[in-house]
C-alpha cells in the first residue's frame, strides 16, 4: 500500500502528510515523536561545451522519525512511503532509542505553533520540467555560439513538500519551490560568470545574466600578471557572499560560551565597520525565506549583526534553553546593508576607484585559522585591475589571506544590497563593497 | 500477491527503452543503509539509522542523454520513470551538435559482495554507544582538554545495475570508519587534534582494530602539546609528509587534475577544468622521478574497488603519472573515445540511485620508494614532518594549493624534535611534485580515503581512497596561518 493517493506521483499534499504524521503519532509507543517529511521534486539541465551533457529529472521522498523513552532518543529515516517500511522505520526509531544512553541535553520537540505563511511555492516554478530547463539552457548556448565563445553551466529548478510534526501537537507543512541558472562563459583561457537564484523562475534574468558573462570573459582576455600583496579591492556581490558565508558559519553559540569560537567574548561588541547591518528578511521576495525550520521553529525577522554590533548567536536548542533565549533566531534569508548613502551601481563603484583589483567571484573559500576567522580562497571568472575609473585589464588569478572580521572593520564605498549567489554560498542579498586593503599571498598561473 | 523482484522492475525499465529507438540505456536500483553514531563533549549527540531506496533509468538516445530518478519502486513509478528518461533524452537530442559515443565494453554477469569478517550493522548499538562514549572519557581524561567528539559510521549498498546491451551487475558492499578529537584551550587559544581510522570497505573489525582508547588517550595529549606549541616562522622548510595528510594532497592536486571530463570542460561551470590537458599526456612532466601516482580499482578493501563502475565496466589498474611523467586519465565510456582510447577506465561512479554517474578520481596512490623514514628525516637540516588534515584549497585548475595539517613537528638535524601550530605551505603542483626526493618504502605504506569529494550539479559526494608512503619534499614555502595585521 503507497499514500500517495489518487494524486501520485504527485507530490505529497497536506492532506497526506496530516495522515503519515498520524499514523505515525498513533502508532508510537515513545514519550516523545517526531516526523519529518521531505517530498523533492528536482530537475537539472546541464551543459558544457555549448552542448548538453546532463539532463536529469528526479523524485525523492524522506521520512525521518525521532523518538524518545525519558530522554534517551533515536532517529530512523526511509525513501520508503508505503506502510510497512513508515512502521519499520518508527521500530528502528524506537530500537535505538530504547538502548541509547540518556542525553543530558535531550528537549522534547517544540509545541504547537502558528508559523507564518509565505509564497515560498511559486507555480510557475513549482510546474517548470524539463522543457523550460531545456529552453533557457539553449538560450545561453545559443548567445555563446553566435560569439564564438564556450558555454558551461546549469538549468535547475525543484518543487518540496515539507513537513514537521510531533505528539506535542506541533504541526507544520509547507510547499517550496526553487529555480537557478548558472553560466560561465568561456573565451579560450578567459572565463565570464553569472549565477541567479529565486523563487521564481521567471526572474531568473537568463538573457541578461548570459550577456554579462559573455562580456566579462570577452574582458579577461588579455591577462597580465600583478604581484601579490595588500591591493584595494572592489568585490562584487558573489565575492563579498563567500567571505559572509563563513563568518555566519561561525556564529555557532555552543562553541562561543565554550571559548572555541572566534567571536568568544564579542556579543554585544562591534565586530565589523559601524554602517553595517546582517539581518535575516525571510518577506523579502527576492530571498529564500521558509515558514519553519527542520526542528520545527518558526523562522524569524530579526537583526543579527545591528550597525556592527554582534547581537545573536547561533543556537540549538538546548543552549538556547540554558542561557533563557526565548526566540531562536534563523538564518535562511540573509541581507548585509548599509547605513549610509551607497553608489549606484558596480559600475559607480568603478568610477569613483583611483586603483582597486575588482574581484567577480571567490572559489574554495576555507578556514585557515578558526580562531581569528583567517580565511584562504582563490580569485575567480573574472579578476581585472581598475585604474582611473575604468578596468584596464584582466588579471591572473590570486590567492587571498583574509578575515572577514579584518577586511569588513572598514568600507569604503558599497552599492544597495544586490542578489547573490554562488556554488558554495545559498541565495544572499549584499552590496558590492570598495575596501581599502586586502591581502592577495600568491598568484597562480592563470 | 508478491512484490515484483528488481530484476523484474529492470526488466519492465529496459522493455521501454528498448521499444523506445534508444541506442542505449541502464537502470540502477539501489538500497543503501547508513548507520552513524555521533558523540559531542560526553555525550551522545545523536543516532542517525537511514534507509535509501530508489532507482535512476539512463538513457542514450540519438546520441544525446537522459535521466530519471525515483524514491518510488513500484509497478506505475518504474515505466514513468524510463518514459520520462527516454523524453528527456529526446530534448537533449533536439539541440544536440555532437553525439556521444560509448566506449565498446564486454558484457559483464557477476556478483560483487565485500568479504568482511564482523557485519558492522549486527554489532549491538549499546555496544558502539559505549566504545564512543569511554573514548571521549578518554580524551578528557587530559588536563586542558575542553572538548571532544567521536563517530562511528558504516553503510551498506546493496545494487542492481542492469544495461540494454546485456550487462547484469548485483552488488553488496561494505564500508565504515570511525575517528575521535579533542580540543585543547590554552591562554584562550584553541586547538585540535584527531585520530581517523580510513574509510574503507571492511566490515566492524576495522573498529575493534583500531585500538580507539589507546588513539584517543595520544590525541588529547598532543591536541594539548599543539595548543601550547610555537606559531611557526614564515620560510622555506623540507616537508616530510605522513600517508594521511598525503592522502589529501594526492586527491586534490593529481587526482583532480586527472579526470577527463574536467580536462575536457564538462566541470567549467563548477569544479572547475585541469591543468593537465590533453595535449600534455605522454611529455609533461608533472613530477621528479621518484614520482609514480597509479589508480588501482581492483585493490581489496579500497574505496572505489567495487568490481565494476556505473558505466559496468570492470575495475581496473593503470598509470596516472609514471617516472613523473603525466601518462593516464581516469575516464568513462563516454569521453574515453574523445582521447582515442577505445574502452573506458572504468571511473564513473554516481553517490545514489537519484544521480547520474560522473567521472570520479580513482583509488590514485604512491608508489613506494626504496628508503625508511629515518633515511627521509635524516637528510632533513630544517624542516617540518605533518601528519592529518588541516586547511584545504586550490585553484579551479588545480596549480596553485595551499594546505595545512592536524599536527606538525620541527625537524632539526635530521629528528623530530617538538611540535609546532599554524603551519600552512603553498606551491604550484608541477613544482611541487618535482621537489619530491624521496619516497619511503612499502612498510610504511597507508591507505586513507574520502567519502565527500564534491563534484558535479546537482552536487554528488564521490568516494575514493588515496595511499602512500611518507614522502619527502625540498624547499618548500610555509607561511604562518593566522592573523597579519
Amino acid at each position: 500500500m503507497t499514500f500517495h493517493g489518487d494524486q501520485w506521483p504527485n507530490m505529497t499534499s497536506r492532506e497526506e502528510f496530516l495522515f503519515l504524521s498520524e499514523l505515525v503519532l498513533t502508532r508510537s509507543s515513545a514519550e516523545h515523536t517526531m516526523i519529518r517529511v521531505h517530498d523533492r521534486h528536482t530537475g537539472t539541465t546541464r551543459f558544457a561545451n555549448n552542448q548538453v551533457i546532463q539532463n536529469v529529472d528526479g523524485r525523492c521522498g524522506n521520512l525521518a522519525v525521532t523518538v524518545a523513552f525519558g530522554g534517551r532518543q533515536g532517529t530512523a529515516s526511509t525513501t520508503d512511503f508505503t506502510a510497512g517500511a513508515i512502521q519499520e522505520t518508527l521500530s528502528r526509531a524506537e530500537k535505538i532509542a530504547k538502548v541509547t544512553p540518556v542525553d543530558p541535553e535531550y528537549l522534547p520537540p517544540p509545541g504547537p505553533c502558528r508559523f507564518p505563511a509565505r509564497d515560498t511555492a511559486k507555480p510557475e516554478t513549482m510546474t517548470a520540467g524539463a522543457p523550460r530547463r531545456l529552453e533557457y539552457a539553449n538560450e545561453a548556448i545559443g548567445q555563446c555560439r553566435m560569439e564564438n565563445l564556450m558555454a558551461a553551466g546549469t538549468v535547475s529548478s525543484s518543487a518540496a513538500a515539507v513537513g514537521v510534526a510531533a505528539n506535542t501537537g506541533l504541526f507544520g507543512f509547507e510547499r517550496r519551490g526553487e529555480a537557478s541558472f548558472s553560466l560561465t562563459v568561456q573565451a579560450g583561457d578567459a572565463t565570464g560568470w553569472s549565477a541567479a537564484t529565486h523563487r521564481s523562475i521567471n526572474h531568473l534574468k537568463v538573457q541578461e545574466r548570459t550577456l554579462a558573462a559573455i562580456s566579462q570573459a570577452k574582458r579577461s582576455r588579455d591577462v597580465c600578471e600583478l604581484p601579490a600583496g595588500r591591493y584595494p579591492v572592489i568585490l562584487e556581490p558573489a565575492a563579498v557572499a563567500g567571505l559572509w558565508a563563513w563568518l555566519i558559519r561561525s556564529l555557532d553559540a555552543k562553541s562561543y560560551l565554550k571559548g572555541t569560537s572566534a567571536f568568544a567574548g564579542k556579543l554585544e561588541q562591534a565586530i565589523v565597520d559601524r554602517r553595517i547591518t546582517l539581518q535575516n528578511s525571510p518577506d523579502h521576495a527576492d530571498l529564500l525565506g521558509e515558514g519553519f525550520s527542520t526542528d520545527g521553529l518558526p523562522s524569524t525577522s530579526l537583526v543579527w549583526i545591528d550597525h556592527g554590533v554582534l547581537r545573536q548567536l547561533a543556537y540549538d536548542r538546548f543552549t538556547a534553553k540554558q542561557q533563557g533565549v526565548a526566540t531562536i533566531p534563523t538564518l535562511e534569508a540573509l541581507e548585509l546593508s548599509f547605513e549610509g548613502s551607497p553608489v549606484d551601481s558596480i559600475h559607480d563603484l568603478l568610477k569613483k576607484t583611483e586603483r582597486a583589483i575588482l574581484v567577480t567571484n571567490f572559489w574554495y573559500i576555507r578556514p585557515v585559522n578558526l580562531r581569528d576567522l583567517t580565511l584562504t580562497g582563490m580569485t575567480r571568472d573574472g579578476t581585472f585591475l581598475v585604474e582611473n575609473g575604468e578596468i584596464v585589464s584582466a588579471v591572473k588569478n590570486f590567492r587571498f589571506h583574509e578575515s572577514p572580521l579584518d577586511v569588513f572593520r572598514h568600507v569604503n564605498l558599497w552599492t544597495a544590497p544586490m542578489e547573490a549567489v554562488n556554488s558554495e554560498t545559498r541565495k544572499v542579498l549584499v552590496p558590492a563593497v570598495a575596501l581599502p586593503q586586502f591581502h592577495f599571498t600568491s598568484v597562480t598561473r592563470f | 500477491m508478491s512484490s515484483p523482484t528488481w530484476d523484474e522492475f529492470a526488466e519492465l525499465a529496459l522493455k521501454r527503452i528498448a521499444a523506445s529507438g534508444a541506442e542505449y540505456g541502464d537502470i540502477r536500483i539501489q538500497d543503501s543503509s547508513t548507520q552513524h553514531i555521533e558523540g559531542e563533549d560526553r555525550r551522545i549527540a545523536s543516532i542517525r539509522d537511514i534507509k535509501d531506496i530508489g532507482f535512476g533509468v539512463r538513457v542514450l538516445y540519438h546520441g544525446a542523454w537522459g535521466f530519471a530518478a525515483s524514491s518510488v519502486l513500484s509497478l506505475e513509478e518504474v515505466p514513468r520513470v524510463a518514459d520520462l528518461a527516454v523524453e528527456i533524452a529526446k530534448g537533449s537530442a533536439s539541440i544536440a551538435l555532437e553525439k556521444v559515443r560509448l566506449a565498446e565494453e564486454p558484457i559483464h554477469r557477476d556478483r560483487v559482495v565485500t568479504p568482511y569478517r564482523i557485519d558492522p550493522f549486527s554489532v549491538p548499538l549499546e555496544k558502539k554507544a559505549d566504545l564512543v562514549l569511554r573514548t571521549m572519557e578518554t580524551l578528557h581524561r587530559k588536563s586542558g582538554v575542553a572538548r571532544s567528539s567521536t563517530s562511528l559510521w558504516a553503510r551498506r549498498d546493496k545494487k542492481l545495475f542492469v544495461s540494454t546491451e546485456g550487462s547484469h551487475l548485483e552488488f553488496d558492499l561494505l564500508a565504515g570508519q570511525g575517528d575521535c578529537t579533542a580540543t585543547a584551550l590554552h591562554d584562550s587559544r584553541f586547538a585540535s587534534r584527531s585520530f581517523n581510522t580510513p574509510y574503507l570497505r571492511k566490515g566492524y573489525e576495522l573498529i575493534e582494530e583500531a585500538d580507539f582508547l589507546r588513539e584517543a588517550s595520544r590525541v588529547a595529549d598532543q591536541a594539548v602539546e599543539k595548543v601550547q606549541a610555537p606559531s611557526v616562522d614564515a620560510g622555506q622548510y623540507d616537508l616530510v609528509l605522513d600517508p594521511e595528510h598525503l592522502s589529501l594532497t594526492i586527491h586534490e592536486s593529481c587526482g583532480h587534475p586527472s579526470e577527463l571530463d574536467r580536462a575536457l570542460g564538462y566541470e567549467a561551470n563548477y569544479a572547475g577544468t585541469s591543468f593537465l590537458t590533453t595535449d600534455k599526456r605522454g611529455t609533461f612532466r608533472y613530477g621528479s622521478p621518484d614520482v609514480n601516482l597509479v589508480a588501482d580499482n581492483t585493490e581489496p578493501e579500497t574505496l572505489a574497488a567495487t568490481g565494476y563502475d556505473d558505466d559496468g565496466v570492470k575495475c581496473q589498474r593503470w598509470d596516472i603519472i609514471r617516472d613523473g611523467i603525466f601518462v593516464g586519465y581516469c575516464t568513462n565510456r563516454e569521453v574515453a573515445p574523445k582521447i582515442g582510447e577505445a574502452q573506458s577506465r572504468g571511473s564513473n561512479r554516481a553517490d545514489g540511485w537519484g544521480h547520474v554517474p560522473i567521472v570520479r578520481i580513482a583509488n590514485i596512490g604512491l608508489e613506494p620508494g626504496s628508503a625508511s623514514i629515518d633515511q627521509l628525516l635524516a637528510d632533513v637540516k630544517r624542516g617540518i614532518y605533518i601528519e592529518g588534515h588541516g586547511s584545504y584549497s586550490i585553484d579551479q585548475r588545480r596549480y596553485n594549493f595551499q594546505f595545512g595539517g592536524d599536527a606538525f613537528w620541527l625537524i632539526e638535524n635530521g629528528r623530530r624534535t617538538r611540535m609546532l601550530r599554524d603551519v600552512i605551505y603553498h606551491g604550484i603542483t608541477p613544482e611541487f611534485w618535482n621537489s619530491c626526493d624521496g619516497v619511503a618504502d612499502r612498510s610504511t605504506r597507508r591507505r586513507y580515503g574520502f567519502i565527500t569529494c564534491g563534484k558535479g550539479q546537482p552536487g554528488q559526494s564521490g568516494w575514493m581512497t588515496h595511499a602512500a608512503s611518507p614522502a619527502r619534499f625540498r624547499r618548500i614555502e610555509v607561511i604562518r596561518g593566522e592573523g597579519h595585521r
